[in-house]
C-alpha cells in the first residue's frame, strides 16, 4: 500500500508558529524555536547547537524578490518528530546567503525545518517553494496577526498546490 | 551519447538538494538529456567527483573541484532560473563534446 505523502499543512503545530515577534539575531530565535520544540518533544537536547552550527557553516538566507526569508535545519538524528516551525519578525533577522555567505539577507520569514526522513518531503518542499515565490502569499503571511491565520493562508497554499 | 553523472549537493542533503533534484530530472527530460543523478551532501562532493562529470549545489562551494560546479540558488527563488538551466545545458553539451 502506497503511504500518502505528509503535506506542508501536516507539519505546522499552533505552538511553533511564532507570530511578529522580536529577536536581537538569529540566535535569539533559533533558542526561541528551541525552547518551545525541546519541552513538546519535537527535537533532542542537541538541536540547538546543531542547527546554529549548521547555520553558520551552511547558511540558509534566501534573497527573494520583495523580502528575505530563510529555511535553517539540521541534521535527521536530532530531531524526534517532524515539524515546521514558522517564524516572523517584526524587525528582519539578518541571515547569510546561502549561496554566498559573505552576503546577509534581512529575513522577514523563518521556516524552521524539523526533517528526518532525507529524500522523501519533494512535494511539501515544493510548495514551501512556492510559497516563498508567491509575493501576494508572502504578504498575507507577514501581515497575519495569529498563529491560527497563519496556518490558514500555509494550508490554502496547500490546498491550491495539489490542484 | 553518453550518460552525464551528476553530483546534486546541498549542506544537509535532506532539504533543498530534494527541490533541486526534481527541478534538474524535469529540465534533462525535456532536453532529451540522459543522466544520473546522486544527491548528496557538499562536504561529499570532493570524494564523490572521481566518477561525476558535474556538480550542481544550493550551497556555496566549499572548494574547487576538477568537475565543473554551479550553484543553484535560482531554482529555489524563481530568480534567474531560465538563465540557470542555460547555463547548466551549455556546460552539460560541453561534458558531451569531450566525452
Amino acid at each position: 500500500m502506497e503511504i500518502k505523502a505528509k503535506r506542508l499543512s501536516d507539519y505546522l503545530n499552533k505552538e511553533l508558529i511564532f507570530v511578529k515577534h522580536t529577536y536581537q539575531g538569529k540566535e535569539e530565535l533559533f533558542e526561541e524555536v528551541n525552547q518551545v520544540a525541546f519541552k513538546q518533544g519535537f527535537v533532542r537536547g542537541d538541536f540547538l547547537e546543531r542547527v546554529q552550527a549548521r547555520e553558520a557553516e551552511f547558511p540558509t538566507g534566501i534573497q527573494l524578490e520583495k523580502i528575505g526569508a530563510a529555511i535553517p535545519h539540521t541534521d535527521s538524528e536530532c530531531i524526534l518528530k517532524e515539524f515546521i516551525a514558522v517564524v516572523t519578525t517584526d524587525q528582519p533577522v539578518a541571515f547569510k546567503r546561502m549561496e554566498d555567505p559573505s552576503q546577509e539577507t534581512k529575513a522577514a520569514v523563518i521556516f524552521v525545518l524539523g526533517l528526518n526522513q532525507p529524500h522523501s518531503q519533494l512535494e511539501m518542499l515544493q510548495t514551501l517553494m512556492s510559497v516563498l515565490q508567491n509575493n501576494e502569499l508572502l504578504t498575507e503571511l507577514l501581515t497575519s496577526t495569529t498563529a491560527e491565520e497563519l496556518i490558514d493562508i500555509l494550508t490554502n497554499a496547500t490546498i491550491k498546490g495539489e490542484k | 551519447m553518453k550518460k552525464i553523472n551528476v553530483l546534486v549537493a546541498c549542506g544537509a542533503g535532506i532539504a533543498t538538494s530534494t527541490i533541486i533534484m526534481k527541478k534538474i530530472e524535469d529540465l534533462f527530460k525535456e532536453n532529451k538529456i540522459e543522466a544520473n543523478l546522486m544527491q548528496i551532501k557538499i562536504s561529499e562532493a570532493a570524494s564523490k567527483q572521481e566518477n561525476a562529470d558535474i556538480l550542481i549545489s544550493t550551497t556555496m562551494l566549499p572548494t574547487t573541484y576538477r568537475i565543473p560546479a554551479i550553484t543553484a540558488v535560482p531554482f529555489l527563488t524563481g530568480i534567474g532560473e531560465d538563465k540557470l538551466k542555460e547555463k547548466i545545458l551549455v556546460a552539460i553539451s560541453e561534458i558531451q563534446a569531450n566525452k
